[in-house]
């Protein structure tokens, strides 16, 4: 929908937007100032602290393990919250309303607990790999925002227009792909990105869940600043941003702009 | 749609392989849990030669201190071999039943450590390197100079102290000061001590949980006195050259890192093997030169600048101050309600 | 048969993870501290003895509501705009509300630390101005913490918002300026009402996650404003006493779901059709 913006709603959300990003500029100019520790303005300029990050071998190997759980993650859980959240939209009656409060737990559940608790049941009770503990605590991580996000769209979505697909006789499965699904596309993009950060960023989970030859990047990153305080950690948040960018990018340049913004 | 769909299912099926080849990988290996900082050099200077010796595959486990303590307690001292860790934690590592009693007769290059590193918890493991707790504070602001750990409580300190954080390693010893300040023993007398340390609550500022929150704090102006461990003063300095390490007429106090054998090792000749690895000569000279670890090998020699930057030396190490673990691990859990009572209302 | 156990089916694999991986672990977690020998009550009559603790519990509840408050008001204008400007402008603002949440918070807190602190940007441009004489201690109060928090969580809000109002049909809101309904009608009437369920959502994530937070209060707040996750974090990585970390973390889930069921209810009666 497009309507007109009252010229204070406009300015409200200019402003809204510069203090989300002026604290960004803190951290660049930090990111590439050439001292050993973190300052602004920025004294001198270097790359080094950029350089950094990819001269240290565990940097590498962590940030490929936290890509490999928060993607793998990620789609875990919208692949199995889609369906909750579109069930729990769809069939608002047959289902009680206190299910959707169970996929709100994960977060609800403080993490240092939800990690010690997985590690006593899984790594411990189901002797399951390392990995695979991570990638279960993840997909866990990230859920409510496949579901709730998801579902906060669906809420919003007029059911009729899928029963008049199904009554013109397109199977139930086509009509979610190609009527349902293209409807909640903000909703789901927006799921992916929470989902994706929570689980890239995660530490306090990670922590109990990373074990003998598997660690995360936050985990690294935290245990590079027990020992060094320079400014490694804010390159490593403008490389975030830039990759974030150029995932960005692709979205738009590959799927098109619609399916960003519907 | 079907496009997103395809990418979305290709998508899929790579995270699933990244998973799967992440998962295999276990072979005949020796597990060592340590922080996981200045991977590359330990790599170079001790996994590899070590590796050479023992012919095994090694992995890590990292974390902080109490996360790897947790995990450790909850595997039942499973999982990995050997463990480094500082020396609060693996005193409550000891308290849990966790670790190996040392056989010192499998460790011959205990012999060349300074006394104090040798067996510094009652029979369990050695330290590998050495550090210790004093006051820095910023010479251009602070005058006169601080002499003394008395010096704190200094009236015209308002609101220019940060305190090391109770649940950090030096937070405890804040609480030792202050019995001693008040004249008591702060384990037999915590009601004395924790008057003494209300008495400085005006002179803090903030107190602060990490080196990097302290750095901070300093180069920021919000702070210019702190109780810090030695390690940290490098990038104080950096952000603050008049950053200055008082001479404390009392002394410092002296942290342990140590290296320890979960009663569940599988390698458990490995562990001594590598254990005496790393307290050998050779090793612990590479690891002071390059600015690693300060030694605890009385064989090691340092040019005086390689030397600045460590606690290092017969004199200055005689001069330090030992805590006693055991108590103040049982202390604890008071002293961090007492401590909240103060800080946090 | 099948059709009445098509909604069970579909939400049973993900009702299956939590009820496997999280309410079995963490309750049997949380079952512990009813098996004390001192009896189930004691863990919590010892909690709230302790004044400082009861202190800590009402100052997590108090910031967490204000900063879900500001979070719901803030987010939902700015998503509001989101939702109305043209594409390649909405992709750029959501790539902007994303940004803040990459940054780890020991940065994150070092500009804030830039921006607030007493020789901060913030004091150096007051002094200038002449509208102070002395730097104001801005750092290390509840109003630094929940800044910090609304910062982290108005993103979140965003993201949650922007496409719920997407989905309001452009028709319904014509119509009802067409049957002359002012714009404070049609925002209550008709916008309102409709974006409850992302609004619910949204407060429900932010509420959580500002209860639940443990690091940037702790940067931004320092030990005057601890709040409950530090509590937690100090039982159990520090003294390992999981028996009190499990009592702090049954006391948080419970107020958490007390406060969550209430705010559930109030959005019913906003909307009923809100689930």
């Amino acid at each position: 929908m497009t309507t007109k913006l009252h010229p204070l709603l406009i300015v409200f959300a200019a402003v809204i937007f510069a203090i989300l990003v002026a604290p960004l500029f803190i951290i660049l100019g930090a990111a590439v100032s050439d001292t050993s520790f973190l300052t602004f303005p920025p004294q001198g300029f270097t790359m080094r602290w950029f350089t950094n990050i990819f001269d240290i071998t565990a940097f590498r190997t962590t940030a490929i393990t936290s890509l490999q759980v928060a993607v793998t993650g990620t789609f875990l859980a919208l692949l199995i919250g889609i369906p909750a959240a579109y069930a729990m939209n769809r069939f608002r009656i047959r289902l009680p309303s206190w299910l959707s409060n169970v996929f709100v737990l994960p977060i609800l559940v403080p993490e240092i607990v939800l990690g010690f608790s997985l590690v006593k049941s899984i790594t411990i009770g189901l002797e399951l790999p390392v990995f695979a503990t991570l990638l279960i605590g993840h997909t866990l991580l990230v859920l409510p925002y496949a579901v709730r996000v998801v579902g906060a769209s669906l809420a919003s979505f007029d059911f009729s227009i899928e029963e008049a697909a199904i009554s013109l006789g397109c199977p139930p499965l086509k009509t979610f792909f190609t009527v349902v699904l293209p409807n909640i596309g903000a909703g789901v993009v927006a799921a992916f990105i929470l989902a994706f950060i929570t689980s890239i960023n995660d530490v306090s989970t990670s922590l109990f869940l990373t074990g003998p030859g598997v660690s995360t990047l936050p985990i690294q990153i935290i245990a590079h600043m027990e020992q060094f305080f320079d400014p490694t950690i804010a390159s490593v948040s403008v490389l975030l941003m830039i990759l974030t960018v150029g995932v960005m990018a692709i979205v738009e340049a590959t799927l098109g702009l619609t399916f960003l913004t519907k | 749609m079907t496009k997103n769909l395809r990418l979305l299912a290709s998508a899929l099926a790579m995270g699933v392989a990244f998973a799967a080849s992440a998962v295999s990988a276990e072979a005949k290996t020796f597990t060592i849990s340590w922080w996981g900082y200045n991977g590359d050099k330990l790599n170079a200077n001790i996994i590899e030669p070590f590796k050479k010796i023992c012919g095994c595959d090694i992995v890590f486990e990292t974390g902080n201190n109490a996360d790897r303590v947790n995990k450790l307690k909850l595997r039942g001292g499973k999982g990995v071999d050997v463990i480094y860790l500082s020396d609060s934690f693996s005193q409550a590592g000891i308290a849990d039943g966790l670790f190996l009693k040392i056989d010192g007769s499998k460790l011959p290059n205990l012999a060349d450590l300074y006394d104090l590193a040798k067996d510094p918890q009652g029979g369990y493991g050695p330290a590998y390197t050495i550090g210790r707790v004093g006051i820095v504070y910023d010479a251009a602001k602070v005058n006169p100079a601080i002499t003394s750990w008395n010096d704190l409580w200094r009236p015209d300190l308002k609101s220019a102290v940060s305190l090391p954080g109770i649940t950090t390693t030096a937070g405890p010893m804040v609480v030792m000061q202050a019995g001693k300040h008040a004249g008591v023993d702060a384990f037999t007398n915590a009601d004395k001590a924790f008057e003494a340390v209300t008495a400085l609550k005006p002179n803090v500022a903030k107190n602060y949980n990490t080196g990097s929150e302290l750095v901070n704090l300093l180069s920021t102006g919000e702070a210019k006195v702190s109780i810090a461990q030695d390690f940290t003063l490098a990038s104080m300095k950096a952000a603050v050259p008049t950053m200055t390490w008082a001479t404390l007429k009392e002394g410092d106090i002296a942290t342990l890192n140590t290296v320890n054998i979960p009663k569940g090792s599988e390698n458990v000749d490995l562990a001594y093997q590598f254990i005496n690895f790393i307290l050998s000569k050779p090793v612990q000279q590479l690891e002071a030169e390059q600015g690693v670890d300060a030694p605890v090998s009385k064989k090691v020699e340092l040019t005086p600048e390689q030397a600045k930057i460590w606690t290092y030396g017969a004199d200055t190490i005689a001069k330090l101050t030992l805590l006693n673990y055991a108590k103040m691990n049982d202390a604890k859990m008071d002293w961090i309600d007492r401590w909240n009572e103060i800080f946090s209302k | 048969m099948v059709k009445r156990l098509t909604p069970w089916l579909l939400a049973a694999p993900a009702t299956l993870l939590v009820l496997a991986f999280l309410i079995l672990p963490v309750g049997s977690t949380l079952a512990t501290t009813f098996l004390e020998p001192k009896g189930w009550i004691a863990p919590y009559v010892t909690f709230f003895n302790s004044g400082v603790r009861r202190t800590v519990l009402y100052r997590t509840i108090e910031i967490s509501v204000i900063t879900t408050v500001l979070s719901v008001i803030i987010g939902f204008i700015a998503a509001y705009v989101v939702a109305h400007v043209p594409g390649r402008l909405k992709s750029i603002m959501i790539i902007a509300a994303v940004f803040p949440l990459l940054t780890g918070v020991v940065v994150r807190s070092f500009a804030w630390l830039i921006l607030l602190g007493k020789n901060g940007i913030l004091n150096s441009a007051l002094l200038g101005l002449g509208l102070i004489s002395q730097p104001l201690s801005m750092l290390y109060t509840e109003g630094a913490v929940i800044a910090a928090m609304v910062y982290l969580f108005v993103p979140l809000m965003i993201l949650t918002l922007a496409g719920v109002l997407e989905g309001i049909p452009k028709d319904v809101l014509e119509a009802a300026t067409s049957l002359g309904a002012t714009p404070f009608g049609v925002f209550r009437q008709v916008i309102l009402p409709l974006a409850m369920p992302g609004l619910i959502v949204g407060a429900v994530l932010v509420f959580t996650g500002s209860f639940t937070s443990y690091a940037t209060p702790q940067l931004l707040g320092g030990e005057k404003q601890m709040m409950m996750g530090t509590l937690l974090y100090q039982r159990a990585m520090v003294t390992f006493d999981w028996v009190g970390a499990s009592t702090v973390a049954a006391i948080m889930v419970v107020v958490t779901f007390v406060i969550v069921f209430l705010m559930t209810r109030l959005a019913r009666r906003l909307n009923p059709m809100v689930a």
